[in-house]
């Protein structure tokens, strides 16, 4: 089976942030918002909007390059592939905060912040995980569930590619398959 | 099909793991004096400032050779000969090859010191330097600390955090003044003069290193003044281990001398990491960037071609990021002034920039170095590579460092100007 992963449309971004609010809550202990806003530790968001060409809005994410810089520059080996297939995943527990990730990623997408995962560590890498155990449970990643615009989407990346030749034959020609 | 892999660090480790993701069959040898335990040698600047423990160093456990199929041999490598295709071991043991990977790294730069007590002087490489040093260590004592760069710098840190006072001595006008401009090196200096407990000596050298007599050591310097300490360590650079290769007829220069495949002058020998003269992206020209991921790239990029999958290494360039008195430092590619004369320098400074500042030669981005700036180095990196020009600098990036999109956005900066070829 293909690996579903997210689609950025960034024609339909608004910049309304929903995705970063769920992914936040995702993230949290208590998984509902009214909750999550009072952990003591606070959740943080792994998708950014970002401004961008002509001011508009840019949801900003992980894109689990392979290989990924952020997983070379990593010395204590935290970011696994071994968590999850297709993922690159920050294990908090050997994350020592020295920011290299950061500094290597070519996106712009990790951020450092207190986790409830590692809570003795005053900062760890925090970037997108893929909703890896939503998914394994039949669901779809956060930022996904909350976007009203269909600006992300979670689909299978070759469709997504298919349908852009689709629209160009159609525009171009009027066909359609 | 045999690949042997000598050096079982940040590169060969690296190798090993692709040539056994893209070969589940072939045999492939590591030799190594220490294949255990599977540490990251980095780490131990963390484990002398208390941040992390030793067992923290680990990366696997002992079973890791095991898992990857790989035989790591706890030997050294004397001689090769590529005309022979073969390896020569401490063991007395010969080993032949399909393809052999040269990734036995570099060791610290000696220190030109004289004196009784000139093997006094402790190295920061690995985690036998570590014990030494910790070994010394006592909360009240005192050290000295030679080398202004990023390793000397960690060593003054840790030691601080120990409960010593560190004397930094510097031969350049500056500290990092190899790794960051003049406003961030002047930075860093001033914050070092005004730490309590470290006192910075800049333009200073040590000549000799004698028996103390209140404390175990005793450093004369050139300024004719004299320090007495309990620890003195080194951070001078390292010098790729080319020594025992000089008679192998591979092409050697400050390191093993590199193609964009990561090929040696022998098709069949391939070299990564602290030990390779490899393609630099900025200079154009063969350099060793002796830097992690660099290792881990090339220790990928080597074993790719080894095993026939053809791919190119774009270059190396150096990247650098320390927390430096609760500010984070980063910097990537030429920043150096003395590298840096006659190109544009564009200080960006939108709302929570930081300081930080682009180098441009002839139009094209070859450098950024940053203070308290948002972690966009890799993005800057990649535009380096990209060759990103002057011109095409997005103002949407400029004006908001902090919030901007990334440089590789759609409708942003680095499609148009991809440097082809």
């Amino acid at each position: 089976m293909i690996q579903k992963t997210v689609i950025v449309r960034l024609e339909r971004c608004v910049g309304c942030m929903q995705c970063m609010i769920r992914c936040a809550e995702a993230h949290s202990q208590s998984k509902t918002l009214a909750e999550a806003i009072r952990e003591p530790i606070l959740a943080k968001p792994r998708i950014h909007l970002g401004v961008g060409p002509e001011g508009r809005p840019f949801p900003n994410k992980c894109r689990h390059c392979e290989p990924a810089p952020c997983q070379d520059a990593c010395m204590p080996w935290a970011i696994r592939d071994d968590i999850a297939p297709g993922l690159k995943v920050v294990d908090p527990t050997r994350c020592i905060g020295c920011g290299m990730c950061a500094m290597a990623c070519p996106y712009y997408v990790i951020r450092f912040y207190r986790d409830a995962g590692a809570p003795e560590r005053p900062s760890v890498a925090i970037k997108c995980d893929g909703c890896h155990e939503r998914v394994a449970a039949g669901g779809i990643p956060a930022c996904v569930t909350a976007c009203k615009t269909g600006a992300l989407a979670f689909e299978e990346v070759n469709l997504y590619l298919k349908e852009g030749t689709n629209r160009l034959a159609q525009a171009a020609y009027g066909v359609h398959s | 099909m045999r690949y042997v892999v000598v050096g079982l660090h940040a590169a060969g480790r690296s190798a090993c793991t692709w040539l056994r993701k893209v070969d589940k069959t072939a045999e492939i040898i590591g030799i190594d004096p220490s294949p255990q335990p599977v540490y990251s040698r980095p780490l131990i600047s963390y484990v002398l400032s208390g941040e992390l423990a030793a067992r923290d160093m680990l990366v696997a456990g002992d079973g890791f050779w095991k898992e990857q199929g790989v035989t790591a041999l706890e030997d050294r490598a004397l001689a090769l000969d590529p005309g022979r295709g073969r390896l020569d071991l401490a063991s007395g043991r010969s080993l032949t090859y399909d393809r052999l990977l040269l990734a036995c790294g570099a060791r610290p730069r000696p220190v030109s010191l004289t004196g009784p007590m000139a093997g006094q002087v402790c190295f920061f490489r690995g985690r036998r330097d570590l014990e030494r040093i910790l070994g010394r260590v006592r909360p009240g004592g005192s050290a000295a600390v030679l080398g202004g760069g990023l390793v000397g710098f960690k060593l003054t840190m840790g030691f601080l955090k120990r409960g010593l006072s560190v004397t930094l001595i510097v031969t350049s006008p500056r500290p990092l003044s190899l790794n960051v401009d003049s406003h961030v090196g002047n930075w860093v200096g001033e914050r070092l003069k005004n730490t309590p407990g470290v006192t910075l000596l800049t333009s200073t050298s040590v000549r000799s290193v004698e028996a103390g007599t209140g404390a175990p050591l005793r450093l004369d310097l050139d300024s004719g003044q004299s320090l007495e300490v309990d620890i003195v360590a080194a951070g001078k650079g390292v010098v790729p281990e080319t020594g025992w290769l000089a008679d192998s007829g591979l092409e050697c220069d400050y390191g093993i001398v590199a193609d964009a495949a990561l090929r040696t002058t022998d098709e069949r020998v391939y070299v990564a990491g602290d030990l390779a003269q490899a393609p630099d992206l900025i200079h154009g020209d063969t350099r060793v960037n002796a830097i992690w991921p660099v290792a881990v790239e090339q220790g990928r990029v080597a074993a790719l071609n080894m095993a026939g999958i053809k791919t190119a290494y774009a270059g190396s360039m150096a990247m650098n990021a320390i927390p430096v008195f609760g500010s984070k430092m980063i910097s990537v590619g030429v920043v150096n002034p003395a590298l840096t004369r006659g190109c544009d320098e564009v200080t960006v400074e939108g709302r929570g920039a930081g300081y930080l500042k682009l180098v441009f030669r002839d139009q094209r981005l070859i450098g950024a170095v940053g203070l308290d700036a948002p972690p966009r180095l890799g993005e800057l990196a990649f535009a380096i590579r990209r060759g990103l020009c002057r011109r095409d600098i997005p103002s949407w990036w400029l004006d908001n460092p902090k919030q901007a999109a990334p440089l590789a956005a759609p409708g942003g900066c680095l499609a148009r100007n991809a440097r082809l070829a």
